[in-house]
């Protein structure tokens, strides 16, 4: 809670130092606000508390999946240099935006109550609307801000005719009080079609959020079309926090109706599996593979979804955090280098292990991290994974995903044939001390999870 | 004179609900058909009118204030949504002299 | 008094349904009459768009300026707020100082959005 008044207070004050003539301040100030979110929000561990008539609960998952948004925010914000350079006048806005929609994220993760996830999905995607669009002149980032509106606005159309089902069927929207009216119809067999059909809503709103197969053609076109810098955020802190709310939505309300969305989930996430990595080969431009990428990652959160024991909170989280930080490294990298080589396909790499041998090596590690290379944290992120859907027996879905992540391995390591393997297609691309001081931590976060996962795998 | 809510749990709930069902499919078949951006966006808008519709006639049929709180929201919700959209269609508008979607093509796999 | 409140049939509705369709009925049958008897003479200036006895200046389907767009979007945006005010003015009593104060900080957001568009200079007309 204290984490969503400071953020709310800091936005405003930003957005007013934003009409200070020194555009150069503002960056430090923004990094110096998220570190102090950061820190306020991890003393609140392990101090359960509830706030609005029990509407929000801050307890150890809600605290764990802020800390997963806010160190997201902070290792994009150096990526920001270029927008500084320029002096875009908006600069102050983007970022106020960007601690906006935390507050939305943070809501999503803590809710209790479903008109807290409403209003936190809205602030979050209303935040991201306006930052897909940002580059008001390129008709790219137009076409993406607007895709992403319309697809966006009416899922939440869906998604609220759900709610209102659900309402009409259980008659509350605290998500315990819905659980125990949802388990006491589906025992006896007495299914309400009302919660049927608020389920199937409600579950066709969040999948559009979270982009899930088939509720996923908005994702490769906006995510192409939206700015990288803004990309590296939303598909990040998005994902991380729509699955937070997506898995809490699930595992207290519908626990007791799993016989009705169970297949439905299942072949979501099979789908979403394929579509994700396959659509993935097909690409010849990075920042769309990175975007089908997405995807295909949201399809393995989907198993720990599944899976649905007291393991899968745990996955969920240890493999939102190293697949942000992963994604975070790799879409900042292609920021540096798109805006020098002025080119999102895979050839505008081509050479950088000659170039810029820091660059390279850090690309190397987070791509080795999000295929599930041993040593980097996103093999354990998906060894989680997959133990905790093998309790549930789910075997022929984790040998499923696995063949899609033997697919992954070919595109992932596509960029790191044209960086070490093919003639440099440009000069060396700067990079400034801020972006470097995150690359690198970054680098040393993933071996950290790769290494001792211990560390963070059995805190929830 | 009588209570709101009892004048609203005069007419049968099944009237709600097939009337905002019906508001609500058809500003899904407009979302799909309609080719103008600003037009798709009205039947958004109707979408959420219809959710707006049977919240308040289940929170009537419930006695229950709650149903009604989210209309509040999702009124609110709906207004900041209006202002981002309108100004991106404007922005859209301004780049390209059109509101329709079929233009929008720069973007395809 | 609460009897006839819990009887209204479907059927109750005819008197409206009625009315509805004489309605319609009086003012198809206005516009189709005055057509047919009315006598049609065509001039220059009878077709001129009558504006106030002002000769008509331009087309009526101009862009309209950025300005009046913006102004609007920021009503949409303030208008919308009171809805918030409104069932904490009936419940002001219930809600007690906390609620006043919740509804100050409220106010206070709203406001520092609002001398944060003025300051951006949005309502700057030229």
């Amino acid at each position: 809670m204290n984490s969503i008044i400071l953020l709310t207070s800091f936005g405003i004050l930003n957005l007013f130092i934003g009409f200070s003539k020194s555009k150069k301040i503002i960056m430090p100030l923004v990094l110096l606000f998220l570190a102090i979110v950061f820190v306020v929000n991890l003393t609140g561990w392990n101090d359960t508390q509830t706030y609005f008539e029990r509407m929000l609960t801050i307890d150890n998952f809600a605290i764990a999946f802020t800390a997963v948004v806010v160190l997201t925010t902070i290792l994009v914000l150096p990526f920001s240099q270029s927008y500084i350079d320029q002096q875009n006048d908006s600069l102050a806005e983007y970022y106020s935006l960007l601690l906006f929609s935390l507050v939305g994220a943070i809501m999503m993760v803590a809710y209790e109550n479903l008109l807290m996830l409403f209003v936190g999905i809205e602030i979050l995607s209303i935040s991201m609307y306006i930052l897909a669009g940002s580059d008001k002149k390129n008709l790219k980032s137009n076409e993406a801000g607007l895709k992403y509106f319309l697809m966006g606005s009416f899922a939440t159309g869906i998604l609220l005719f759900g709610i209102v089902l659900i309402y009409g069927a259980t008659g509350t929207f605290y998500i315990s009080e819905i659980s125990s009216a949802a388990t006491a119809q589906s025992n006896n067999e007495l299914t309400s079609p009302l919660l049927g059909m608020g389920l199937l809503f409600t579950l066709i709103g969040i999948s559009f959020k979270v982009s899930a197969a088939p509720f996923h053609f908005w994702t490769p076109d906006v995510y192409e079309g939206t700015p990288t810098f803004f990309m590296a955020f939303m598909s990040t802190v998005v994902k991380a926090a729509g699955f937070a709310g997506f898995y809490k939505l699930m595992s207290v309300s519908f626990a007791g109706a799993q016989n009705i969305w169970f297949p439905t989930l299942i072949a979501m996430a099979v789908v979403t599996l394929a579509i994700g990595n396959i659509g993935a080969v097909a690409q010849n431009s990075f920042k769309r593979m990175m975007a089908y990428s997405s995807i295909s990652h949201a399809g393995y959160l989907m198993i720990a979804l599944l899976s649905f024991n007291d393991r899968s909170e745990n996955a969920i989280f240890f493999y939102s955090l190293a697949y942000s930080v992963s994604t975070v490294a790799a879409l900042g990298i292609l920021k540096l280098v798109a805006d020098q080589r002025d080119d999102v396909s895979y050839n505008a790499f081509n050479g950088l292990g000659r170039t810029n041998p820091l660059l390279a090596a850090v690309m190397t590690i987070s791509m080795c991290s999000l295929a599930g290379i041993p040593l980097t944290g996103g093999f354990f992120g998906k060894l989680f994974i997959f133990s905790a859907a093998l309790e549930q027996e789910l075997l022929w879905l984790i040998i499923v995903a696995i063949l899609m992540a033997a697919v992954g391995f070919y595109y992932y390591f596509r960029v790191i044939i044209a960086m070490y393997m093919r003639e440099p297609s440009g000069d060396r691309v700067p990079v400034g001390s801020v972006a470097t001081f995150a690359l690198i931590f970054m680098t040393v976060l993933t071996f950290v999870l790769g290494i001792a996962p211990g560390l963070l795998s059995n805190i929830l | 004179m009588n209570e709101i809510p009892e004048v609203i749990r005069t007419i049968p709930l099944q009237y709600y609900l097939f009337f905002s069902s019906t508001l609500f499919v058809i500003g899904i078949i407009g979302v799909l058909t309609r080719r103008n951006a600003i037009i798709i966006f009205m039947c958004i808008e109707l979408m959420l009118n219809a959710v707006n519709l049977l919240l308040t006639a289940f929170s009537a049929y419930r006695s229950d204030a709650n149903g009604q709180v989210f209309v509040f929201f999702i009124m609110a919700v709906a207004a900041a949504e209006v202002c981002v959209g309108l100004a991106i269609i404007v922005m859209i508008y301004r780049n390209l002299r059109s509101t329709d979607i079929n233009i929008l093509s720069n973007l395809k796999w | 008094m609460e009897t006839t409140a819990t009887t209204h049939l479907p059927s109750d509705y005819l008197p409206i349904l009625i009315q509805f369709a004489a309605a319609l009925g009086f003012v198809i049958f206005a516009i189709v009459v005055t057509h047919l008897i009315g006598p049609k003479r065509h001039s220059k200036v009878k077709d001129a768009a009558w504006e106030c006895g002002v000769e008509s200046v331009g087309n009526a389907r101009t862009p309209v300026s950025y300005k009046y767009f913006m102004t609007a979007i920021l009503f949409v945006i303030f208008d919308v707020e009171v809805i918030f005010l409104y069932p904490w003015a009936v419940n002001f009593r219930g809600l007690g100082m906390e609620g006043f104060i919740q509804m100050i900080v409220f106010m206070t957001m709203l406001m520092l959005g609002f001398y944060y568009v003025i300051k951006k200079g949005i309502l700057k007309w030229e």
